[in-house]
């Protein structure tokens, strides 16, 4: 083999015997520029889905879905939470009801209306009352306390106030009563005095003093 | 040792100096105890005990008109006034107590502060002290001690009160004169 040929580089000078047989055995692998050829039994790509023909909107409506569903799920919870709170308050309104159940159940005698009537009865009203009701006359609880604690207040003040009132009266009485025990006192001596010597001792007592 | 002594000797004077004051303190207070009378309530008919301290006098003081002329002198009578109590007891007869239960009265009364400006005594009338107190040229406390062989009454009034005001009181307020004297003269003639 030549080793000094440059022909290994860039195919210039004498080619070596054994490299041109090589090539020669080598040269029917080379690369041969030509379409692919697919033989007729092989099937090239997937089946069609019946999903896949919606494209995107599919999973964006389901997403739209889901968030209906959890904003439904959530309003519904708000509302029972609602009634839960105002129920209560409705049942005191409504006194009589369990009264007519009472003397219903006293008769003995449940004709099939008195039946439906009393289940009427004992139907939780207040539910639907709240219903009906418009949510602006709904009561708010919590000025409904704010309310109440205000009059209890108010009410305090007043009682205060009445008690403040009597002790002033009963002090001014106690005042009047003990100031006229001691002029009452003071005049009688006074009286004595000018009586038994001419010199008015109470007058002068300034001057005394 | 000497400056041992001294301020020993320091110490005691300004403790006696302390003393000293709380006792003039003391003896310059114009609120008298009644409180021994209490025993007689128990053979009293009929009992008067008013105690109006200076925050009931200024309660007292807030509830009188200002338009009507005889509240209006009251509220100027009892302005800078601390305090008035009075007790008294009346008896249904006569000799229900001694000179001893109101001996602790005129103890008190006989101290230096006090100053007797009327001492009337009769037998059948019985007797009417008036005692005032001065703290410089203003009084500072009144004290009255009547005893009527039925009754017995002691008034004390803390302040400066004026004699002459409150001896203009009696018949004013809707409520009548006592009219002791004129009961006396009844009772001689």
């Amino acid at each position: 083999m030549n080793t000094d040929s440059d022909y290994l580089w860039d195919k210039t000078g004498e080619p070596d015997r054994e490299i041109q047989q090589l090539e020669e055995i080598l040269g029917t692998l080379r690369y041969q520029p030509r379409p692919l050829e697919i033989p007729a039994a092989v099937r090239v790509g997937r089946e069609r889905s019946f999903f896949r023909g919606f494209g995107p909107r599919l999973p964006i409506a389901a997403t739209i879905a889901m968030l209906l569903v959890g904003l439904g799920l959530w309003l519904g919870l708000q509302r029972l939470q609602r009634r839960q709170h105002i129920q209560p308050s409705e049942v005191v309104q409504t006194p009589n009801k369990p009264a007519l159940d009472r003397s219903q159940s006293q008769t003995g005698v449940n004709s099939p209306e008195e039946n439906h009537s009393s289940d009427l009865a004992v139907a939780p009203e207040p539910i639907h009352k709240t219903n009906d009701t418009p949510r602006r006359h709904r009561v708010n609880q919590a000025t409904l306390a704010r309310n109440s604690n205000r009059l209890r207040n108010e009410a305090a003040r007043n009682t205060q106030l009445a008690a403040n009132a009597r002790q002033g009266a009963a002090a001014k009485d106690q005042l009047l009563l003990a100031l006229r025990m001691a002029s009452a006192k003071l005049i009688f001596a006074q009286k004595k005095t000018q009586s038994t010597n001419p010199r008015d001792l109470i007058h002068n007592q300034h001057k005394i003093g | 040792m000497k400056s041992l002594s001294k301020t020993s000797l320091k110490l005691a004077s300004l403790v006696a100096v302390v003393v000293f004051a709380a006792t003039s303190a003391s003896a310059q207070n114009p609120r008298i105890q009644t409180s021994q009378l209490d025993v007689l309530a128990a053979k009293a008919s009929q009992t008067v005990d008013v105690n109006i301290d200076e925050g009931l006098m200024q309660i007292a003081r807030n509830f009188l008109s200002n338009k009507d002329a005889d509240e209006v002198k009251v509220k100027e009578l009892v302005n800078g006034l601390k305090g008035i109590y009075v007790k008294s007891f009346e008896f249904e007869t006569e000799n229900q107590f001694s000179d001893a239960d109101l001996e602790s009265i005129r103890s008190q009364l006989r101290n230096s502060a006090w100053n007797r400006i009327v001492n009337v005594s009769s037998k059948k009338e019985g007797s009417v002290e008036v005692y005032v107190m001065h703290s410089g040229s203003q009084i500072s406390g009144l004290a009255l001690l009547a005893v009527d062989p039925k009754e017995v009454t002691v008034v004390n009034i803390i302040g400066p009160v004026d004699l002459e005001k409150l001896s203009e009181l009696e018949g004013q307020f809707g409520i009548p004169e006592l009219r002791i004297e004129h009961s006396k003269t009844k009772r001689k003639n």
